[in-house]
């Protein structure tokens, strides 16, 4: 083979072989999406068809609307009882992981922020200790802390509350935010600010008018990590949860799921569904999310 | 001379004050939210696994010493999620680290569809575990997957296979899934370790007469070697504390075949409903976890000095 041949022969290799993982990737989530708008009997016949004969919006209906599927038969039998009554509560549990979310990430934007550029810019006693401190505090597997944590929420009548999730998302993701933020501050030359601060601006002054708009990259990034940690956060929602006032997305999602007896087409909506705003969020800020994965690790 | 400045100009006096207690007051909020939540909850968690916690008894926590420790780690069910974890840990880790690595090598080649690749990339690691888990148990279905009417579909099989069913398959299963999730994030830390190799070593290397796997293996892995670290710490830690994939995939089985020590802690608590053991369980897990990280430390520093020493 002379080498040009070589050349196109690797190219074509490398090409099917990334195709392969483009499949195994994006394969699972197009079927998802496709057997959601397929009926229940399409489903359950043997083997299925990939690509719909009658796609349908019916199962969407009733996750929105309470109208049960028309495609309730198969061989003459009825399967009413296929469907799962969860499926309706699919809407107000993805409504409370967002708004959990958020408010984690608009917290850890705040003290994420004040305390990364304390640790990146000043000196004071006890820095290390306590920047240890906050990284350490990671290690411990959250399934030692789960049952404690249950006690003490417990203890403060805030069980089935929206702060008790936030408070503990908040353990989980702030470290992170302090520790990604401070690296990406030490990124950023000291310059700008110290002709601000003699100009007269305090230390809060100068981050917030000089230092955070040269930071807005790893801010967004930090604020992506922060929300979708929360939004996707399942133990600790099943120790504090316990009714649709505070049930997040993956409780109701594994709760449709759980039930032995669910109809196959409302757990495909119900992925679905769940798996539309974190797909969202990867796609719109990939190139944000993909440099603060990087920096994170290469900068050790 | 802070003093005669105070003295003589008593404002400058809060300013300085303030500059100093700012870097306290500003991790403050931080420090109380840990303390109170990450350090409290260990040593409530401690001090719980001395005492009998039954749900069933809510009146009686008698202090009963180690018991809870004893009967955790006398128990089959310890020492088979002990043997699962490892192998699980040990597949798990080895698989996602070829894969990452694999599609990094994918992703940083200059062909047309690396471009595509790095767009989907992420797609899983952003999904909720619960989901992911979800995603593969409803494609491994043993009467209605996907996978199963693909492969009857173009006469790969006679009859459906029952992945989840069979210990081995239900294993291979987990370990596919856990793949598919965390690849993603091991393949974005290799690129970023591949692209931080100057071209110059390579064009050198080419120029020395070296090829293909001769360049891998001499001058890509050496350099990848830190990030290779960081990857197995880190997945190690996660493939340990598998647990919302356990939970909507395999709930354990078949014949407990799959479970693991997170979810043996978990079957504790919400199904034999003795928090005093399951959370001696949770403290052996952190203590082997930690054990973990301290020994790759070790390694990455020992590592560390030959490199410079």
């Amino acid at each position: 083979m002379n080498p040009k041949t070589k050349q196109r022969f690797n190219n074509l290799l490398l090409n099917a072989l990334a195709l392969l993982v483009i499949i195994f990737i994006v394969g699972p989530l197009i079927w998802v999406a496709v057997a959601s708008i397929q009926g229940e009997s399409e489903l359950l016949r043997k083997p299925q068809r990939i690509i719909p004969r009658n796609p349908t919006l019916a199962n969407y209906n009733y996750v929105f609307t309470g109208e049960i599927p028309t495609d309730t038969e198969v061989k003459g039998q009825t399967i009413r009882s296929r469907i799962s009554q969860e499926a309706r509560l699919i809407p107000a549990s993805l409504k409370n992981s967002f708004i959990v979310a958020t408010a984690v990430m608009g917290i850890n934007l705040i003290f994420g922020t004040l305390g990364a550029y304390t640790f990146s810019r000043l000196r004071f006693r006890g820095k290390i200790l306590t920047f240890n401190f906050f990284l350490g505090s990671r290690l411990i597997p959250v399934i030692a802390v789960a049952i404690p944590y249950y006690v003490i929420i417990q203890t403060m009548g805030l069980l089935d509350t929206y702060t008790s999730l936030i408070l503990v998302y908040l353990v989980l993701t702030l470290p992170f935010t302090i520790w990604f933020l401070t690296l990406y501050f030490n990124g950023i030359p000291e310059d700008f600010e110290d002709a601000a601060l003699i100009d007269g601006c305090s230390r809060f002054q100068a981050l917030v008018r000089v230092v955070l708009p040269m930071a807005l990259p790893g801010l967004v990034a930090a604020a992506a990590f922060a929300f979708m940690t929360s939004y996707n956060e399942f133990l600790f929602a099943r120790f504090l949860t316990q009714s649709i006032a505070t049930y997040t997305g993956p409780i109701i999602i594994a709760a449709i799921a759980g039930n032995p007896d669910a109809s196959y087409s409302l757990i495909s909506v119900a992925m679905t569904l769940g798996l539309i705003p974190p797909l969202i969020l990867a796609l719109v800020l990939r190139r944000w999310l993909t440099e603060g994965l990087s920096t994170s690790v290469t900068f050790h | 001379m802070t003093q005669q400045q105070a003295t003589v100009r008593p404002k400058r006096s809060w300013g300085h004050f303030s500059q100093r207690i700012y870097p306290y007051l500003s991790i403050l909020p931080v420090a109380v939210v840990i303390a109170l939540f990450a350090i409290y909850p260990i040593f409530h968690a401690v001090r719980m696994s001395f005492y009998q916690y039954i749900l069933t008894k809510p009146n009686q926590h008698p202090f009963v010493g180690l018991e809870n420790f004893i009967d955790v780690i006398t128990s089959y069910y310890f020492r088979n999620s002990i043997q699962i974890t490892g192998i699980y840990t040990v597949a798990a880790v080895t698989g996602v680290v070829i894969y990452g690595l694999g599609v990094a090598l994918l992703m940083n080649a200059k062909i047309r569809l690396s471009t595509p690749l790095k767009i989907v990339i992420l797609l899983p690691w952003a999904l909720p575990a619960v989901v992911s888990g979800l995603l593969w148990k409803w494609i491994l279905n043993s009467d209605f997957g996907i996978l199963n009417s693909m492969l009857y579909a173009v006469g790969f099989i006679d009859s459906y296979i029952p992945f989840l069913a069979d210990p081995l398959l239900a294993r291979a299963s987990l370990i596919m899934a856990f793949i598919w999730k965390e690849g993603p994030l091991v393949a974005i830390f290799f690129l970023a370790g591949l692209q931080l190799i100057p071209d110059e070593l390579y064009e050198a290397a080419r120029i020395d007469g070296g090829a293909g796997w001769r360049i891998f293996r001499h001058v890509t892995a050496p350099l990848l070697r830190p990030v290779f670290l960081v990857v197995v710490v880190y997945e190690t830690m996660t493939a340990i504390l598998t647990f919302d994939t356990i939970y909507v995939m395999t709930g354990g089985g078949p014949a407990d075949s799959t479970a693991l020590i997170s979810w043996f802690a978990y079957a504790e608590i919400f199904k034999a409903l003795n928090l005093g053991h399951g959370v001696a369980l949770a403290i052996i897990i952190a203590l082997i976890t930690l054990v973990l990280i301290i020994l790759y430390l070790r390694v990455l520093r020992t590592e560390e000095s030959t490199i410079t020493g």
